[in-house]
């Protein structure tokens, strides 16, 4: 397994896929509607084709969920799709309360995941994991490839509960696997590539920069393997378990806060297995509130870019 | 100064301030909010150098007004008119906006920016901290206002409308709401899906002074401000002030594609023609009065 080819010269924007991707869907599944607090602009198609399933309420993040949770109630399968900060946050008890609590099939998209909204701490989505992650019923999903969206909007059409899915900027996104090769199944990491020394645990946009720093290694003679832990929740507790097993050297690399993130669900589960690998290093935001930049900037100011993992890595082969 | 000149001396500003609005817009090389920044561009002159009672060397004065830009991502918008009253330096605004470290950003930020009275840049917020403000001034017995500039999308957060009740029912005749009413959200217009109509009746209802105003017409903007009720009355109002996204830019006005954007060196100088087709050399708008 583990296909990357033409590694980084790809890309797709992740918004356009959701907006086709919807749109294909909503064309056979009337049970789709789709709805935006004012950050819609890829959904035309489905607004053009299913308008009577179309709901923009304006800037209003708590009523669009609201509004997502009373169509469940009736049946229907809503898809929101929005900016991360706000629909986590600002919404976060219409979230928990009214669609987690009751079990609800509502599907959250997310832009703008970790530091990649350039728009600054109001806009940065570093804590987005922690919260959706720590709602029972709830599923996370973080997308790494923009072609996973295709799957995984498919597969949410019968998959049960709520389900909250997070993408980086979804503009001009890096496809890292052939396309048609892959089969995304929710609580199954990806390994993405394999290794025997070291290996690096990512989710969403930092699978890529996962590889590259392990691509990197290996021409030293390290061997870094690379899993693509896209499901936040369900965790898949049989991959991580076996990676540890295997190197007993971790890494674990996401742009979200270092705590409360991917990096703590595998240390939990760990610890509840009385597993302990030889090394484990978590990068990703320190306790800061970033500020502005790019997402490149930011992640090699807070230390956790290409450089800093391969940096890690090395340190923990120390161990 | 008499009023004529005073209103003259304000339009010439934002005349500039749009100027360097664009310029900014074709050389920062990423998307700047560039229509609503227009919109408000005549609204934040007035504020910045006739309104507000603000002090570039006194930046903490307890006395002066405090400003809230609700709608955060106006913030260079904001930033640039505040350079031009001596808050700020242009060049250093121009030269590190949006950049790593930089105090500048896209959304304000007070940690990193004094002079600036709180961050902000989610929308929905900004009112609540006003209705604070007030609240605090009026019980401390000062006499400064408190102002807030709210898009028009932004009044569809359920907050905005809590504050309002709350503004009303606190009586902070010290408080002044300002709605940047473009007719526009970031991907569509205001009637679209969500209806704002009727506008004026809403804030009335909910207890507030109403003032409506030409958001472009300096004259219109200053006798508005001049007719503010005293900071110590019982009412807060509201100035809905009818703007034009985009505004001085033919091929940005109204056009949902510029909520945001970059101009290309082209489109840069196609649009400060076209800005000074609309306004002419002196900064105010060729409708008759100056030619
Ligand atoms: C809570 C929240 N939701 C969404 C956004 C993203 N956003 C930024 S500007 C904007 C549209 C704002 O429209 P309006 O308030 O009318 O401002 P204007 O048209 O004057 O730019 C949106 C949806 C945000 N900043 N905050």
């Amino acid at each position: 397994m583990g296909v990357t080819f033409n590694f980084g010269q790809f890309f797709l924007s992740g918004r356009t896929v959701i907006g086709d991707t919807l749109h294909e869907i909503g064309l056979k599944n009337d049970k789709l509607w789709v709805l935006t607090p004012d950050t819609g602009a890829a959904l035309k198609a489905f607004k053009r084709d299913c308008g009577d399933r179309f709901v923009d309420v304006g800037i209003a993040e708590q009523n669009v969920v609201g509004i997502a949770a009373g169509l469940a109630l009736e049946g229907n399968i809503p898809v929101i799709m929005g900016m991360i900060p706000f629909m986590t946050m600002r919404a976060c008890e219409q979230v928990r309360t009214d669609v987690c609590y009751q079990n609800l099939p509502v599907r959250i998209i997310g832009t703008g995941g970790g530091l990649t909204s350039e728009g600054g701490s109001t806009h940065n989505a570093m804590e987005d994991i922690a919260l959706m992650s720590s709602l029972v019923n709830m599923t996370v999903i973080s997308i790494g490839d923009p072609n996973m969206i295709r799957d995984i909007l498919w597969a949410s059409m019968k998959y049960p509960g709520p389900m909250f899915i997070r993408l980086a900027q979804g503009k001009k996104d890096r496809v890292i696997y052939e396309e048609g090769t892959m089969k995304y199944e929710i609580g199954k990491g990806i390994i993405a590539k394999e290794g025997k020394d070291v290996i690096i645990f990512a989710h969403g946009e930092m699978v890529f920069q996962a590889l590259e720093a392990a691509f990197r290694l290996e021409a030293e003679g390290i061997s870094v393997g690379v899993i693509d832990m896209f499901t936040i929740k369900p965790l898949d507790k049989e991959l991580v378990l076996r990676a540890v097993e295997e190197t007993g050297r971790i890494v674990v690399l996401e742009d979200h806060l270092m705590y409360g993130g991917l990096a703590t669900a595998i240390s939990d589960l760990l610890i509840d297995r009385a597993v302990y690998p030889k090394a484990f290093r978590r990068l990703g935001i320190p306790q800061v509130y970033a500020g502005f930049g790019t997402g490149e900037e930011l992640r090699a100011k807070y230390g956790y870019d290409t450089e800093a993992t391969v940096r890690a890595v090395r340190e923990v082969l120390e161990k | 100064m008499d009023k004529q000149q005073e209103i003259a001396r304000l339009e010439a500003l934002a005349y500039d301030l749009r100027k360097k609005l664009l310029y900014l817009c074709g050389t920062y090389g990423g998307p700047v909010h560039i229509g609503g920044d227009l919109s408000a561009a005549d609204l934040l002159i007035a504020l910045y150098h006739y309104g507000m009672n603000v002090d570039p060397n006194n930046i903490m004065n307890p006395a002066r007004d405090r400003f809230i830009l609700s709608k955060g991502h106006g913030a260079v918008c904001m930033y640039i008119a505040m350079a031009l009253r001596g808050f700020f330096d242009y060049d250093e605004i121009c030269a590190t906006y949006g950049k790593l470290d930089s105090a500048f950003g896209m959304h304000p930020c007070k940690v990193h920016l004094p002079g600036v009275e709180t961050s902000s840049g989610s929308l929905g917020h900004g009112l609540s901290i006003a209705v604070g403000m007030a609240l605090s001034a009026k019980q401390k017995g000062q006499k400064h206002r408190v102002f807030c500039l709210m898009g028009d999308g932004e009044t569809c957060e359920g907050s905005i409308w809590e504050a309002a009740m709350a503004a009303s029912s606190y009586k902070l005749g010290n408080l002044v709401g300002i709605v940047d009413r473009n007719g526009q959200l970031m991907t569509s217009y205001t009637e679209d899906f969500i209806h704002l109509e009727p506008y004026a009746d809403k804030w009335k209802a909910f207890g507030w002074n109403e003032i409506e105003l030409d958001g472009h017409n300096m004259a219109e903007i200053v006798a508005a401000l001049d007719s503010l009720p005293a900071p110590d009355s019982e009412q807060p109002t509201v100035l809905i002030a009818h703007t034009i996204k985009g505004k001085g830019v033919s091929f940005m006005e109204r056009d949902i594609g510029w909520h945001a954007g970059a101009l290309s060196e082209e489109d840069l100088e196609r649009a400060l023609k076209d800005l000074e087709a609309t306004y002419g050399k002196s900064g105010v708008e060729n409708n008759g009065r100056n030619l």
